[in-house]
């Protein structure tokens, strides 16, 4: 497998990873633990929370607050920058304009046929 | 929702409405003013604004429950991402499925921070989990399949082969009763065969 290259936006396996292998030092293994006792911390709180046997109602999860709050709310950090207002014409109005040019071309085309008498309809059910 | 809940519900509608029915700016302003029920988490809790100097990134690495060397804000580029930690793109596919976590379904702890695109990320969408074989393996491997069949059936259009076939042969006479004619006239005599 020397010759692996992953999938595009895909990840590499764990045991493929030389990072796993080379980064043994004390700092990362430091942060490691760090990242641990962060994690056992909050696993305390969900605990203590979850086998209380006074509890009533449902346990909220400050994370999941954050996260809807941050995605519902990204007007009050938006900026109009070049990109963003780049962006904002191209999906908001530049197919306004698109769709309404070839929808209008499009139908008139077909009236003027129906108005000739050229116009083929070519999965007609009723007569 | 409990009584506690609703009666927190109420406290923070009414301030809501009494804030728009005296509140010092008129009208749809009075919407936005500064008055807030307790009911949800406090202003420190949500996420903020870009943090600009390291006093204010130590704080929001606290607030996303990350160390203060691992929290990283998405870049600020006006795209109204605020002070949201940049996590790795890796989808829920890719967490160990042998471990206790908080929530199975999700291969998640609480209180751990969420990635932006964590919806996109859930176990019956995007996986980002590395692929069995490598990519260009599998393009070479369909690609050139679907690229063979392809030709061989346009070939097959262009040089058509069958089994080599004659008129249709019809018994008495060429069935010269049942077609009608006249049956006191003599069929004409028609020799299919040569022995």
């Amino acid at each position: 497998m020397a010759d692996y290259r992953e999938a595009p936006l895909a990840t590499r396996p764990k045991t493929l990873d030389p990072a796993e292998y080379f980064n043994l030092s004390l700092n990362q293994r430091r942060a490691e633990e760090e990242r641990a006792g962060l994690r056992a911390q909050l696993k305390r709180q969900y605990q203590m929370q979850l086998n209380n046997p006074h509890r009533k109602e449902l346990i909220e999860d400050p994370a999941l607050t954050r996260w809807v709050y941050a995605r519902t709310n990204p007007y009050n950090h938006f900026r109009a920058t070049k990109k963003t207002s780049l962006l904002g014409g191209l999906f908001g109005v530049v197919p306004l304009f698109v769709l309404y040019y070839v929808l209008k071309t499009d139908r008139d085309k077909k009236e003027e046929q129906i108005k000739a008498g050229t116009y083929d309809r070519k999965f007609k059910l009723a007569y | 929702m409990s009584p506690q809940q609703l009666n927190m519900a109420a406290v923070g509608f009414r301030n809501w409405a009494r804030a728009l029915s005296k509140g010092k700016q008129p009208g749809f302003s009075a919407l936005f003013s500064q008055v807030r029920a307790a009911s949800g988490p406090s202003k420190g809790m949500l996420p903020g604004p870009y943090p600009q100097t390291p006093e204010e990134r130590a704080a929001a690495a606290k607030k996303y429950n990350m160390r203060v060397e691992d929290y990283e804000p998405i870049p600020d580029n006006g795209e109204g991402y605020g002070d949201y930690p940049q996590l790795p793109d890796r989808s829920q596919h890719e967490r160990d499925p042998w471990y206790s976590w908080d929530h199975p379904d999700l291969r998640r702890n609480w209180g751990e921070p969420i990635h932006w695109d964590f919806d996109m990320f859930i176990r019956n969408r995007v996986d980002t989990s590395p692929s069995p074989v490598a990519w260009h393996t599998m393009c070479k491997h369909l690609f050139g399949f679907v690229g063979f069949m392809l030709l061989m059936f346009y070939l097959g259009e262009k040089f058509p082969s069958y089994q080599p076939v004659a008129p249709k042969q019809y018994p008495y006479s060429n069935l010269h009763l049942e077609r009608g004619e006249d049956p006191e006239k003599q069929p004409e005599e028609v020799k299919h065969f040569n022995i």
